[in-house]
C-alpha cells in the first residue's frame, strides 16, 4: 500500500487546478470537454461557415436556418438537398423579392407601412421580400423583438402576410451595438441549449459549457467543470453513481413533495410535456406554446400535442386520461398503508440526507486540512514534509466520494422492489459493509489527526502508526465501495431472481 | 422618443378615422388629453347573432406602440368564446410578437407594427361573425356555442338588447 502511494506522491501532490488540467489533458479516457464562451462561439462560427459554404447561402441565412434545425449541420444538409424549396419556404429565405418598385425616377417617395410617413426609397430598408420600411420603424421593430427574448432569432418581415426572414445581416446594420450584442448572445445560447451534445454548467454564475463527447473509459456521465463544480452531465444534478438519473429525478421530486414550494408548483403549474419545465398559466387560451428553445405546442387541459388547425376536443371525461401531476397526489387509499409507506420513506430519506450533510462537512474538513492543518502539522512535526502528508488528503477525498455513493445508494434502496428478497439482501449486505468501513475511516480521519496538530513533542513513531491505519482504511473502504458500485450498476445480477 | 412616435402615429390614425369613417365601428378618445386610451363602439355585424348590438370597448396602447400591441377590453357585456368574462379580447393578432416564436402559425395571425386601429377593429368584427372555439377565452361560451347553440343564441340576444338599452 505504501509503495503504491509513494508512486503517486510527486504527481498528485500539487493539487491546484493547473496540475489537474495537465492530468486531464493526458487522460485520453475523458468523456467530456469544458468550453469557454469564446470556444463555443468558435464552434458555432465553424458550423455557420460550413453550412454557408455547402449550401451556397450567406452566413446570415445560415445562422438563421441552423437554430431551426437544432444546430444539426447534418440534418439541415440532408433536408436542404432533399427539398431546398420547402426549407426556403418554411424558413422564409426568399430568392427574389415579392414586391418591386419601378424606380424610373430617382428619389421616388414611398410610404412606410408602419408610420405612414413618406421617405425616399433609397433611405429605406427591407428584407429579401422587398417590403420597405423606414429606418426608425425597423429599429423599433427589431429592438422590441430583441427585448422580447430569444424568439428574435426567428424574426420575420413586419408585413402581416410576409414570412421573409429578418436575419443577422439586416439586424447588425440597423440596431445599436448593445442590442446587437444581446442578439448575438441569444444566438450563442441557442447554440448551446438547442443541441444535445453541449450543456451549460449548472453552477451559479458559471459561464462555461460542457460538451459530452462519448463514453470512453467509463459509462458514466460524471463531469467536472473548470469552475470546479462536479455533476452528472446528463441530468445536471450532483454526481450520483451508482444510481441512474431517472431514479435521482424521482427521488428529488419526492423529497420536494413535502415542502410548500413543491406543493405550490404541483397545484398551480403543469410540466411542459416535452421539456418538463413547470408552466404557470396566467392568461390566454388553452393552446400553449412552451418558451424557446422548447416551443412545444400542447393543450393545457389534456397535455396532448396541439396539431395546428385541427379541431380537437378533450372535453369528455375519461377516467384514465386525467393529468399525471394530479394522479401522483392521489396515492395511498387507506391510512395504515400510508403510515407504513411514510415510515419506509423516512428510513431511506434520513440516511440519504445524513450522508449528504456528512459529505458536505467532509468537504469543509478537506478545505480546512489544505488551508490550515497541513501547515500546522509540518510545523509541529519537523520530520514531516508536505509531500508525505498526501495520504490524509486522499483519505478525505475518498470519504467525500464514498459519502456520495452511500447517499445515493439509499435512494436506490428505496426504489428496490420489496419482493425481490435476494437482491435486497445482497444489496443490504454490500451496503452494510461499505457503510461500516466508511464510518471507521471517517472517524479515524476526523479524530486521530488532532494530537499531532498541537503536540510539542515529536511523535514520529505514533504518526507512522496513524499513517498505516489511515491508508489501510482508505484502501479497504475504496474496495468495499467499488464492489457496491459495480454490483448496483450491474443491477445486482449475481443473484438470480 | 419611442413614446412620441406612438403619439404621432395614434394622432394620425385618429385624424384619418374622423375624416374617413369606416363602416361598422366608430372610434374616439376616452379622454381628450390621453391619446393612448381609445373608446371604440363596434356595431354588431349584419347576418350574425350580434346584429343590432352596439358594443363599447376600450383600446389601451402601450408606450412602445406600434412595436407592441394594444389590449382591447369590452365594457359592454359580451358573450363570445374569444372574449374573457371580464371583457378582454383574445385574438392572435393582439398577442405580443414573442408569443409565436416558431412561426408555424400563419404569419398574418401575429402582431406586427403594420396593424392599425382599423385593422384591429376589423379583426374583432370578423371574430364576432366567426368565433374560434379552438382556443377559447371563455370556455363556457365555447362549449355552448358548440353543443347548445340555442342557449348560446339566447345569451347573445340578451347582450344585444342590453347594449341597445345603454345607448
Amino acid at each position: 500500500m505504501d509503495e503504491t502511494d509513494s508512486d503517486n506522491y510527486y504527481y498528485d501532490d500539487c493539487d491546484d487546478d493547473e496540475a489537474n488540467l495537465i492530468e486531464e489533458e493526458y487522460d485520453d479516457q475523458q468523456n467530456f470537454t469544458v468550453l469557454k464562451e469564446e470556444e463555443i462561439a468558435k464552434l458555432q462560427e465553424d458550423d455557420i461557415t460550413e453550412v454557408s459554404t455547402v449550401l451556397s447561402i450567406s452566413q446570415s441565412a445560415a445562422s438563421f436556418l441552423l437554430p431551426q434545425f437544432n444546430w444539426s449541420v447534418n440534418k439541415l444538409n440532408d433536408e436542404w438537398f432533399a427539398d431546398q424549396d420547402k426549407i426556403r419556404e418554411k424558413a422564409g429565405l426568399l430568392e427574389k423579392p415579392v414586391v418591386q418598385f419601378n424606380l424610373d425616377s430617382k428619389n421616388q417617395m414611398i410610404t412606410c407601412g408602419i408610420c405612414f410617413e413618406e421617405y425616399e426609397y433609397e433611405s429605406m430598408s427591407s428584407a429579401a421580400c422587398g417590403h420597405p420600411f423606414c429606418g426608425d420603424c425597423w429599429r423599433g421593430y427589431i429592438s422590441a423583438a430583441i427585448n422580447e427574448g430569444p424568439a428574435c432569432l426567428m424574426l420575420r418581415c413586419p408585413e402581416p402576410s410576409c414570412r421573409a426572414a429578418v436575419g443577422p445581416d439586416l439586424i447588425s446594420v440597423l440596431v445599436s451595438q448593445q442590442e446587437h450584442d444581446r442578439y448575438k448572445h441569444y444566438l450563442l445560447r441557442s447554440y448551446v441549449e438547442q443541441q444535445s451534445k453541449i450543456k451549460w454548467c449548472p453552477a451559479p454564475d458559471c459561464k462555461y459549457a460542457v460538451k459530452f463527447d462519448a463514453f470512453y473509459g467509463t459509462r458514466s456521465y460524471d463531469v467536472s467543470c473548470l469552475c470546479s463544480h462536479s455533476y452528472c452531465w446528463n441530468c445536471t444534478e450532483e454526481n450520483h453513481r451508482p444510481v441512474d438519473c431517472e431514479t435521482v429525478r424521482k427521488w428529488i421530486l419526492k423529497n420536494k413533495d413535502n415542502s410548500q414550494n413543491a406543493q405550490w408548483i404541483l397545484v398551480n403549474t403543469k410540466p411542459c410535456p416535452k421539456c418538463k419545465r413547470p408552466i404557470q398559466k396566467n392568461q390566454g387560451c388553452h393552446h400553449m406554446t412552451c418558451t424557446p428553445p422548447c416551443r412545444y405546442e400542447f393543450c393545457w387541459y389534456c397535455l396532448a400535442k396541439f396539431e395546428s388547425y385541427s379541431v380537437r376536443c378533450c372535453n369528455a371525461y375519461r377516467a384514465n386520461g386525467a393529468d399525471l401531476a394530479k394522479m401522483e397526489l392521489e396515492l395511498e387509499p387507506n391510512q395504515k398503508k400510508l403510515k407504513e409507506y411514510l415510515d419506509r420513506y423516512l428510513h431511506y430519506f434520513e440516511r440519504w440526507a445524513n450522508n449528504l450533510s456528512s459529505k458536505q462537512r467532509a468537504a469543509e474538513s478537506l478545505d480546512e486540512l489544505r488551508s490550515k492543518h497541513i501547515e500546522k502539522l509540518t510545523e509541529a512535526q519537523q520530520y514531516l514534509s508536505e509531500l508525505e502528508l498526501n495520504f490524509i488528503t486522499e483519505a478525505w477525498q475518498q470519504i467525500i466520494e464514498c459519502r456520495q455513493v452511500l447517499q445515493w445508494s439509499y435512494a436506490y434502496g428505496y426504489y428496490m422492489p420489496e419482493d425481490e428478497r435476494l437482491k435486497v439482501e445482497l444489496f443490504e449486505h454490500l451496503q452494510g459493509h461499505a457503510e461500516y468501513s466508511l464510518e471507521r475511516l471517517h472517524k479515524c480521519a476526523e479524530t486521530e489527526l488532532q494530537p499531532f496538530l498541537s503536540s510539542e513533542d515529536e511523535l514520529q513513531e505514533k504518526f507512522h502508526e496513524f499513517r498505516i491505519k489511515l491508508t489501510g482504511l482508505t484502501k479497504a473502504t475504496k474496495d468495499y465501495f467499488d464492489k457496491l458500485v459495480t454490483a448496483l450498476e450491474n443491477g445486482l445480477s449475481e443473484v438470480a431472481v | 422618443m419611442a413614446a412620441s412616435q406612438a403619439c404621432l402615429l395614434l394622432q394620425k390614425q385618429l385624424k384619418d378615422l374622423c375624416k374617413n369613417p369606416v363602416d361598422g365601428f366608430s372610434a374616439g378618445l376616452v379622454d381628450e388629453n390621453n391619446i393612448f386610451e381609445w373608446s371604440v363602439t363596434i356595431i354588431g355585424p349584419p347576418d350574425t347573432l350580434y346584429e343590432g348590438g352596439f358594443f363599447n370597448a376600450i383600446m389601451s396602447f402601450p408606450s412602445n406602440y406600434p412595436n407592441s400591441p394594444p389590449t382591447v377590453k369590452f365594457t359592454s357585456e359580451l358573450w363570445h368564446p374569444n372574449v374573457y368574462p371580464d371583457g378582454r379580447v383574445c385574438i392572435s393578432i393582439l398577442h405580443p410578437p414573442g408569443d409565436d416564436p416558431n412561426g408555424y402559425e400563419l404569419a398574418s395571425e401575429r402582431w406586427t407594427p403594420v396593424h392599425t386601429v382599423e385593422s384591429i377593429v376589423l379583426s374583432i368584427i370578423s371574430m364576432l361573425s366567426s368565433p374560434n372555439d379552438e382556443s377559447p377565452a371563455n370556455v363556457e361560451a365555447a362549449k355552448e356555442w358548440r353543443d347548445r347553440r340555442d342557449d348560446f343564441k339566447k345569451k347573445v340576444g340578451r347582450c344585444v338588447r342590453k347594449s341597445q338599452e345603454m345607448l
